[in-house]
This record gives C-alpha cells, structure tokens and sequence, in this order.
C-alpha cells in the first residue's frame, strides 16, 4: 500500500485533537480516575462518588463564574466571600420563618441569597467602571469586605436555623441530588451562552481587544459590569448551595475557593490576560481539581496536602499551554 | 467634484485646539461618490485630528460635518458607523482571539430565528458565509471565516479589516494608513481593495504616508501643514516632486499654497 500524507482535512483533524486542551485534560480525569479507583476500589462507589459530586458542584459555579470575568481580562478574588456572606445572609432571611412551608423559605432563602450575591457583584462593577479600580484590587476590596461582613454578622460561629436543608442534598437519581442537577444545568447553559451568544461574543470580544470592543459599539462599561454581577450572582447560589450541605450559614464554609476556582479555570486552558476560555476546560479543570482531592484522601495522604496537590496541577497545566503554545509557532 | 449634487462627506471650516495647540485650523474637504481622496502632510500637520474629527472620535471645536448636505455631529464613531462613515485605524481594530467571521460581524451580529434569537443566541453559520462573500467581494482573498484573526500574517489582518470596513461601509470609508508595515505584494492588493471600494460608489478618504500609493490610486489630494490645507488639487496637477515639495513646504510646492 502506497503511504499517502494525511489529507488537510484529517492532517487538522488529528492536529486539533492532540493539541486540544480539552481532550488531554478528559484523558488526564480518566487516567486519574483509573489510578484513584486502582488504590481503592471505595473510590467507585455509590457514596464516594455522591461525595465527589457535591464536591464538584461547591466548586463550578465559582469556577464558571470566574471563566466568564477571566475571559473579558478581569479576575474577581471575591467568588468564595460573596458566597459565605450570601450563605449568611440567606440563613438569616430563613430564622423565624417556621409558620411557613419548608419549600417556601427555601425559596426564600435562595432568592435573598442570589440577591445578596448579585449586589456584591454590583459593588465589584461600580469599584472596577466607576472608581477605575483594577478587577485584582476591586474585588480585594470586596473579599474583605464580605469576609468581615460574615465575622460582624455572625460573631464568627454559623447561623442555625429550623430549616432541615441538609435533605435537599440527598441523591435523587443516581448520585445526584436536585439542587446538584440544578447547579449542572447552569453550568450546561451558562457555557452555551459563553460560547454560542452574543452576549459570550462580546465577552470574548472585551477580553481579546477593549478598544476594537468599544469601535464597533459594544457599550464595554455595561458589559463587564453585567459580567460581575453575573459572578457575584453565581457565588450567591453557591452560598445557598453551602447552606444546604451545612445546614447552617458559615461564615467560613467557602474560604479559599476563589483560587481553587481560578485554577480551575487555568487548567481548563484560559489565559489569564482575557480573550480565550473554554467552559468545558474549566468543568474538567473543577473535575480534576475535585477528584485529587478526594483521591488524596481516599489514599490515606493528609489533607494538608491538597493545597500542594492544587499547586502542582496549576503548575502542570500551565506548563502544558506554554508547551503547546511553542509546539504551534514551530509548526 | 461631480457637479450638482451635495458631495457625500464635507467638513467645512473645521477647527479643533488641544489647550493652546491649534491641531487644525479652519479646513475644509470634501469626498463624492466613486472617489478616492488622498489625505497627506508631514507629522503633527493635523491629520491624525482630522481623520478623529471625520470618524467621530472628536467632536470639532468649530465647524460642520455634512452628510449628504444634511449637518450631523456625531457623539461617538458608533454613531458616525451607524450613518455609512467607516474608519480604519492604524491599529485595525481586530479582536485577534475571535475568528474572522465573527469580527467581520463584531457589534452587527446575526441572531438565530425565532425563540433562540430572542434568548441571544448568535447565527454562527450564516455569519461565517456571509464574510466570506463579503471579503470575496471586496477583493480579497483569506483563510476560512472560521480561523482566529490572530493566527493570520500582518498583511491577511489588514486584508480582513479593511474588508471589513469595505463591507459595511454604506457612504463613506476612511482608510488610516492602511498599506502601512505591508509588503509590497500586500499593499498591492491593499490598494486594488481601495479601488474596488471605490467602483461600488463609496467615497473614500485614504490616508498614507507613502506617496507612490497616493499618486497611484487617489483621483484628488488634500494636502495639510501646520494644522491647515495648503493644497487640494486633482491628483493628475501632482508630481512626486511637487507633491513632496507642497508636503514640506520647501521650494516648488509653495507655489500651490491658497490655490
């Protein structure tokens, strides 16, 4: 048989496939997979995967939160204390409520705590368009602000109420419980508007070139600052979502989980400076993320570790892109 | 100047200062349909100020715009766009992170019919065909409408911003050095682009430092130094020498000034 050279279109096919974040990052979650389940076979099961998911679904809001603010060149370090603030102030919008139905304060609940998150959000665009803050130090603002919201609000220790929340987080179908399918099919929706909208478009358009953005009439100023409240909106469901698990608001439930939430979305390929993202890197990225992390622990190894685990995954994905980066300017 | 009819773009006895600095002083142009007017002068002759006042970026400090003999004043180059005046910048203007397609429609998008239109979702397919054609049509010659700009050469993003511009432009386009940091094969194909534009019936404002380009393609040159119009004759009353001479104001070119 006479060898031929791939065609163009099969040549681009292979090529998009081994240069392909995405796909390097499914085969990593699966060989990860693999390996987890091989140590133990616990790791398969029914409970641990449960675990696994509601793992999942604390993290991904934030981390789609951050893909969206990270694609338009921003970055917003107030995701886990807007979610612990709204997780708070929604606890405390469900005291005292007991004359009604159960569904009903939680529905309350939930709504005082998207509104508490898109205000935070708020905050963040007025200090970013109006004040000209940069998003790094803005959204600083916001995540001390919101941390020692919670500390003043709660005196530090969670706020209990009569609500029997926790049962909400029981499995439903398979090891998914409603409010962990609710939390996927936004992220399911919130990657087809990132990807396939105008409103993705412009997003991507803002982050890639401000000034291109704002020649062709895209109103820039509204646009991002919608993208924060987006974020801050996001980071409130996640609250409500902390306080299902909890049962109680915690003013300390989320600490940290803004940068397992940028990580996240830099394993799943994103660059930093705005432009480029892939919702789905970022959902393999929090599955990655998600997985070391319960693997480690399933491996006996202390969860001291995580933080180092987290950093070494960062460390290896951002390799990979300059890798990659370099393999196509020689090509 | 076709005789009759108001031309399509005219300023009149514009003048714009920054402090004490008089960028421009009282000029006046105009560009018809079907004509390719030559905008030149040495740097800091107020041409940039010109170029911004003409898009929209500026507004004047004195004098008018006129569209069609209708005066307008535009509060942002998205308005001046929404009127038929397209600008090239310098720059390009391009999101180098999204495809070709999508910046050929960047701001104008196409939605999907019906339900999903409403919900934002965008006509990708249609998009893509659609600036395909329309950079065909315009003369050039680039890479799928699915490729990021960003992976393109210098000259292929030129080629797509001014097709671009090309496309869109319903009066009036105006074309900032547009062969600049091109080669010459690219400028060539530049410079064909400009005169396709001007074959459908646009009027086109070309601005260049390279001379050559001017002299070959512009039926018309405004000449400016110093902040105002020494010079504003058909491009055949030019030569190389007499157009660098009125440029910098030495020897031959004087002759022109208050023609």
């Amino acid at each position: 048989m006479v060898a031929r050279p791939p065609s163009d279109q099969e040549y681009s096919w292979l090529r998009r496939l081994v240069g392909n974040q995405q796909f390097i990052l499914l085969l990593v979650f699966i060989a990860l997979f693999a390996f987890f389940t091989d140590r133990n076979s616990v790791f398969l099961s029914v409970s641990e995967i449960g675990n696994n998911v509601t793992e999942f679904c604390t993290l991904i809001l934030l981390a789609v939160a951050e893909t969206f603010v990270i694609a338009t060149g921003g970055i917003d370090l107030s995701v886990a204390s807007t979610a612990e603030f709204a997780g708070v102030v929604g606890a405390f919008a469900m005291e005292h409520q007991s004359s009604h139905g159960q569904a009903l304060i939680i529905a309350l609940g939930t709504v005082v705590a998207l509104v508490t998150g898109a205000f935070v959000g708020l905050v963040n665009a007025v200090l970013i368009n109006v004040l000209r803050l940069v998003p790094f130090v803005a959204t600083l603002v916001t995540l001390g602000a919101g941390a020692g919201m919670c500390l003043v609000l709660t005196g530090g220790s969670p706020v209990d109420n009569d609500i029997n929340a926790i049962v909400m987080t029981r499995p439903e179908i398979g090891p998914f419980s409603y409010p962990a399918l609710i939390i996927i099919a936004i992220t399911v929706i919130s990657g087809l508007y990132l990807h396939l909208s105008r409103f993705g478009r412009y997003t991507f358009a803002i982050g890639s070139n401000p000034f291109a953005a704002r020649a062709v009439g895209i109103n820039v100023t509204r646009h991002t600052s919608w993208i924060y409240v987006l974020s801050g909106t996001l980071a409130g469901l996640t609250g409500m979502y902390l306080f299902m698990q909890l049962g109680s608001g915690s003013p300390t439930s989320a600490d940290g989980a803004e940068l397992t939430a940028i990580a996240a979305v830099v394993i799943g390929g994103a660059r930093l400076t705005g432009g480029s993202a892939r919702l789905t890197g970022t959902v393999l990225g929090a599955a990655i993320l998600t997985i070391v992390s319960s693997g480690l622990i399933i491996m006996n190894v202390s969860p001291n570790f995580n933080q180092v685990a987290v950093a070494i995954c960062i460390a290896l994905a951002a390799s990979m892109q300059v890798l990659r980066r370099g393999a196509r300017k020689d090509a | 100047m076709t005789g009759g009819a108001a031309p399509l773009y005219e300023v009149r006895n514009i003048s714009k200062s920054y402090g004490s600095v008089k960028a421009v002083r009282d000029v006046s142009m105009a560009v018809s349909s079907g004509e390719i007017v030559g905008l030149v002068g040495d740097n800091g002759a107020g041409k940039s100020t010109l170029v911004k006042i003409l898009s929209g970026v500026y507004a004047p400090d004195e004098g008018q715009l006129l569209v069609d003999g209708v005066e307008r004043h535009w509060k942002s180059p998205h308005e001046a766009m929404e009127a038929g005046v397209e600008t090239l910048y310098q720059d390009s203007g391009l999101a180098l992170d999204l495809t070709i397609g999508a910046n050929v429609f960047l701001g104008r998008e196409k939605m999907k019919q019906g339900i999903l239109g409403k919900l934002g979702f965008l006509n990708q397919r249609e998009m893509d065909k659609e600036a395909a054609e329309d950079l065909e049509r315009t003369g050039i010659a680039v890479a799928a409408s699915r490729r990021k700009v960003g992976q393109l050469s210098g000259g292929q993003r030129q080629a797509v911003a001014i097709g671009r511009a090309v496309a869109w432009a319903k009066k009036v386009i105006i074309l900032d050095e547009p062969t600049n940091h091109l080669g010459a094969r690219q400028a060539g194909e530049v410079l064909s682009v400009v005169q396709a534009a001007k074959n459908r019936g646009l009027g086109v404002i070309f601005i260049s430092h390279t001379l050559p380009h001017i002299l070959q393609v512009c039926d018309r040159i405004v000449v400016m130094r110093l902040g105002l119009v020494v010079r504003d004759a058909p491009t055949a009353s030019f030569t190389a020498e007499t157009l660098l001479g009125t440029i910098t104001g030495l020897h031959a070119g004087e002759l022109g000034v208050g023609a």
